[in-house]
């Protein structure tokens, strides 16, 4: 059949080892390429380095913040919730070009002095907040999704309420937020580009620099469309075969 | 401390109220239960066994009265919770086992986080117990996989691998198949011979007659009739308890 579906294992290991060839080695074939790519091989090596950087962190800091949210939002305790929901709201309500610059802008001047946010930390931390709202909603539905009765039984057991949730009702909720939170990830591949707006050098920032020294877009954005394809190839690969890794238990 | 003249009782419940809004599930319940008795609780839907039970592992919390568990009182202290649980386990009636995890998984996860015993040891254990309950050869498969029968018999296992000095049973054969129910009662008639103490709600009026001690029978949330099964079968003191066997029957 499938072959994500049928190794998940090594598809996952596949993946994984293909991207970090593919960033180590991206400057290599571009540099034979003739002007005006192959001169800015290592310009677009280096963003696309940042651009998965930035989607990393953000994905994985995401993620958290997203169970964290999505627990806060069926918690018991009233102000929790308000939170939370206050959270997702504002989040999902304004777009990402204002989050980012709002973090770019604002937080130098309510931190003290000492602390020097740099451009990638300020666009890592606006995309993290971003996702995380989006993955909120995801992880609320996984953890509702768990049948109560699996949680009774955890509990008569003698599980606490943290070993409950860590092993019986997180595992079982990823399983069915994970396609969604996999989307959310694709789609941070491509948002992470909004970050040129706060001079973040990343991939498309170096597209945008590249055309404008060689007044030649077209072979450029090629360029960078094809390197976006292959990332976002990569990391739906990544999820999918996670994916089919996790199902194990829902086959009949 | 308990000599063998006079039988300790394990769990003593005296004037339990339970209530859901204004509605009375359980009305000044009092009962208690000596260690190795096996006791078949019985009564028409909706009359408040299941929440009788519930209340013993404080699945539901009581609105009045006193439980004391082994001499643990049953209230919010949570100390008092951990202990009681360790040493009450259920057997539900949908089975609740944990269908991310196999079989042998479902077994050890108490074993190994509430009690923190070696995954060896915990794995060796259940094995013995999967033995016990004919499933040996099915340890590495996942809940799905097993028919409702072996699952019941799983859940059977999961219970005991906690080494339960109470094993609450809420109607641990109404979900099954009727060729699978005889599997599942085997299996609970030789536990009845351990010595290890049951309440088991049921509609198996021939398993209470032939395995239980002792019938009681509720009705409206309270305890109309407590006594041996020879008495309740051939002559129950009250017109709801002869209704209702003569119900019961005429069912079958
Ligand atoms: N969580 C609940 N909320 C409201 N009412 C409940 C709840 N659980 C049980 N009840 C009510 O309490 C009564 C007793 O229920 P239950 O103990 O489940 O009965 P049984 O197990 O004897 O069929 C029923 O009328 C039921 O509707
Ligand atoms: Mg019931």
């Amino acid at each position: 059949m499938n072959w994500t579906k049928r190794y998940p294992g090594w598809t996952m290991f596949g993946a994984m080892v293909g991207l970090l060839v593919f960033l180590w080695g991206l400057a290599i074939p571009l540099s034979a390429a003739p002007a005006p790519i192959g001169p800015a091989a290592m310009q677009f090596a280096e963003g696309a380095r940042i651009t998965v950087w930035l989607t990393l962190i953000a994905g994985s800091v995401g993620v958290v913040l997203g169970v964290l949210a999505g627990m806060g939002k069926l918690s018991k305790f009233l102000p929790l919730r308000w939170v939370c929901d206050f959270y997702v709201w504002l989040i999902r309500g304004t777009p990402l070009l204002l989050q980012i610059l709002f973090v770019w802008l604002v937080i130098p001047t309510v931190m003290p002095a000492s602390v020097n946010l740099s451009d990638f930390a300020c666009a890592a931390i606006a995309l993290s907040l971003n996702i995380g709202a989006y993955n909120t909603e995801c992880v609320r539905a996984g953890i509702l999704a768990v049948p109560h009765g699996q949680i009774e039984a955890a509990r008569a057991l003698g599980l606490s309420p943290l070993q409950t949730f860590m092993d019986v009702i997180l595992p079982q909720s990823m399983r069915v937020a994970l396609p969604a939170l996999a989307n959310n990830l694709a789609s941070l591949v491509k948002d992470s580009s909004l970050a040129y707006a706060i001079s973040v050098v990343e991939l498309t920032m170096v597209g945008y620099r590249v055309q404008a020294e060689s007044y030649q877009p077209i072979p450029v954005f090629l360029t960078i469309a094809t390197i976006y394809l292959i990332l976002t190839t990569a990391f739906t690969t990544l999820t999918s075969a996670l994916e089919a890794k996790l199902e194990v238990g829902q086959k009949r | 401390m308990n000599t063998s003249t006079t039988p300790t009782p394990i769990i003593v419940a005296r004037n339990v109220d339970k209530r859901f809004g204004s509605f009375y599930a359980l009305r000044n319940v009092s009962a208690s239960f000596t260690e190795g008795q096996v006791t078949a609780i019985i009564g028409p839907s909706g009359s408040g066994k299941s929440t009788f039970l519930r209340t013993l592992n404080r699945l539901e919390k009581h609105d009045g009265g006193e439980i004391v568990i082994d001499g643990i009182e049953l209230n919010d202290n949570l100390k008092h919770l951990d202990a009681v649980r360790r040493e009450v386990g259920m057997v539900f009636q949908s089975f609740n086992l944990f269908s991310h995890l196999t079989i042998l998984r479902n077994i050890t996860l108490a074993p190994m986080r509430v009690r923190k015993m070696p995954k060896a040891e915990a794995e060796a254990k259940a094995m013995g117990l999967l033995e016990r309950v004919g499933l040996k050869s099915q340890a590495h498969k996942y809940p799905v996989q097993l028919s409702g029968g072996q699952q019941q018999r799983v859940a059977i296992a999961r219970a005991l691998a906690m080494d339960p000095k109470v094993l609450l049973f809420d109607e641990p054969t109404s979900a099954l198949d009727p060729e699978m129910v005889n599997e599942v009662l085997t299996v609970m008639r030789e536990l009845a011979h351990t010595g290890i103490t049951m309440l088991v709600v049921t509609h198996e009026m021939g398993f209470a007659r032939e395995v239980a001690d002792r019938v009681i029978f509720f009705d409206e949330g309270a305890i109309l009739e407590d006594t041996t099964p020879q008495a309740f079968f051939t002559n129950p003191d009250h017109e709801r308890a002869q209704a209702f066997l003569a119900q019961v029957r005429h069912g079958f």
